[in-house]
């Protein structure tokens, strides 16, 4: 096994055993392991957006090597940008497969005006970049909730109700009597959510039975909650039991050795900073 | 029954940190001592499994990975035992990523399935096109034009020199979409921008506490089928045969949700007692 094999799998019990921490109370190992996974991801993510979209999409777009001609004022530009950093600008244009696109200056200029924000006096040129980010959206969510969350779920609430081959019941699957309880479900659920009418006689009570509907919803969302945070901790579990093993150097037990002396130590150092102080001493 | 009544008025008002030592030992004995508690496939699993099995051998599958570390234990055991599933039946995987951290995982399961297992050839049987920032921009760029948006694979490779990606330039290319998925953008999105309006058929694999979100997409047959969490990735490893870490957290799983119902049960009946005790006085 590798040094950096090692080394990374003591980094990941010390990171580990350093958030579970908190469960006994805050403390300074819990904010390193929080501090460095704040920066971690933002650096992350930093440079996995400008490796694989800027650089290759939009850099690419702009200066392919395609069109490469270093006579030309705009790959003059470009010889001074590789003058800058070679590694985002190769010599003789960047090669990723594309052809010359200037329209892609629009988002570029979008992105560099997004970025002003940082100024007081120019953050208004970012409210250009936002409003056109946002009309996409719009206009982008608009059909897909249109289509599947509308169209699809009413065409997905139209069941069979009498005849056919389904039966009358069954406690999984397709049933009349669950096609019912879903039909009944979505009405009272639905019309709980409607508030130009007060909720009180027939309507109240329907919107009662939509509210029981909702509140099995919850249950059911907080049960797969709960096995989700079981399941994220066995699989914490299934590492740490992997790296106290004699080939990673027994890392989990020594780190949680270590944790629970110094965590003990400050907790001893706490107690005695709180007893009350004796009147003769004072 | 008043000593009945205090034992569960002191559960009832028990630290925390007990709860959590509790939990602890509860999740930690059954991986060191497994009971091998029976696992039965789910319709839902039942019905990925076979709408994935039902492939004609050689179907381009497009399979879009959009989880991180953070939720490695829940999602990756299924995309293992997905993957494995798909290059059993031979076909053809392109791997695509919505988050940056997916592209890591997706690099480690190739590596372990697809590499290791099955010694399958790169840009031939399997490739991996990778992250591409944009959220669903991303899927629609994918069901417009994938070309443009890849033009380069995860490695570098330009798409056009990649065998396996004659043929391919929008959704409609593939036979089918499987993604796994731990939030946004994710199996929504596909369902969203991807499947309904292309007709391409998806299935998907989701964590836990996505499943009351996806689970209307299922019924109404826009999804087909689901894989629900770590038990999913378990029913699905059995379907497969192959049990991998699924199967092996399933016994703690079970007794660690039989613990935390007790608990709901004591912290409730003490809650009432309580509320009696205080209408009495």
């Amino acid at each position: 096994m590798t040094f950096g094999t090692i080394l990374g799998a003591w980094v990941a019990v010390f990171l580990t055993l350093a958030i579970f921490s908190y469960l006994y109370k805050d403390n300074p190992f819990y904010k390193v392991a929080e501090h460095v996974f704040v920066g971690i991801s933002a650096g992350y993510w930093a440079s996995m957006f400008f490796w694989t979209q800027i650089q290759p999409n939009l850099f690419g777009r702009l200066w392919p090597a395609s069109g490469y001609n270093a006579d030309s004022f705009w790959y003059k530009i470009y010889n001074g940008l590789h003058f800058l950093t070679s590694t985002v600008f190769p010599a003789g244009g960047i090669d990723k497969g594309h052809d010359m696109h200037l329209i892609y200056l629009i988002p570029f200029a979008l992105g560099i005006m997004m970025l002003l924000s940082v100024s007081s006096k120019l953050s208004w040129f970012a409210r250009w970049g936002i409003a056109y980010t946002v009309g996409m959206a719009a206009g982008l969510r608009a059909y897909g909730f249109l289509n599947s969350n509308v169209i699809g779920q009413i065409k997905g609430s139209a069941m069979q109700f009498v005849g056919g081959d389904i039966p009358f019941f069954a406690l999984i699957g397709n049933s009349i009597f669950n096609n019912i309880v879903i039909l009944v479900g979505t009405i009272a659920g639905l019309a709980y959510f409607y508030f130009s009418k007060e909720h009180k006689g027939a309507f109240g009570k329907l919107t009662k039975l939509g509210i029981y509907f909702l509140m099995i919803s919850f249950g059911a969302s907080f049960g797969f909650a709960v096995m989700g945070r079981i399941s994220l901790l066995i699989g914490r579990f299934v590492d740490l039991i992997d790296y106290s093993k004699a080939q990673y150097n027994h890392a989990t037990i020594w780190i949680l050795v270590v944790m629970i002396i110094l965590l003990g130590y400050n907790a001893m150092k706490d107690r005695d900073k709180n007893l009350p102080v004796s009147k003769d001493v004072a | 029954m008043k000593k009945i009544t205090n034992f569960i008025l002191k559960i009832g008002d028990m630290d925390r940190r007990w709860i959590f030592i509790i939990i602890a030992l509860v999740v930690l004995l059954p991986l060191f001592f497994p009971i091998g508690l029976p696992i039965r496939p789910t319709d839902s699993t039942q019905t990925a499994y076979d709408a994935m099995d039902d492939l004609e051998h050689g179907s381009n599958v497009l399979v879009s990975f959009e989880y991180g570390p953070s939720t490695k234990p829940e999602i990756h055991p299924m995309t293992y035992a997905v993957l494995r599933h798909l290059f059993k039946n031979g076909h053809k995987v392109y791997i695509t990523c919505l988050w940056p951290d997916g592209q890591f995982m997706a690099e480690e399961a190739i590596e372990e399935i697809a590499e290791q297992e099955f010694n399958l050839t790169y840009g031939k049987d399997y490739v991996l096109l990778g992250f591409r920032p944009g959220n669903e921009a991303v899927v629609k760029g994918i069901v417009s034009n994938i070309r443009k948006l890849y033009s380069t694979d995860a490695r570098g490779t330009l798409t056009d020199k990649i065998p396996m990606m004659e043929g391919i330039n929008q959704l409609v290319d593939f036979d089918f979409i499987f993604t796994a998925s731990a939030g946004y953008p994710g199996t929504v999105e596909w369902v969203q921008y991807g499947a309904d309006p292309t007709g391409v058929p998806m299935s998907t694999g989701v964590t836990s506490i996505q499943v009351n979100e996806v689970m209307p997409y299922v019924q109404s047959g826009q999804v087909k089928g689901i894989l629900a969490g770590m038990p999913g990735a378990a029913e699905y490893e059995k379907l497969v045969g192959v049990p991998g870490i699924g199967t092996s957290g399933m016994d703690a799983q079970s007794i660690a949700h039989l613990v935390i119902v007790l608990f709901i049960i004591f912290g409730n009946v003490a809650f009432f007692i309580e509320r009696q005790r205080q209408k009495k006085y």
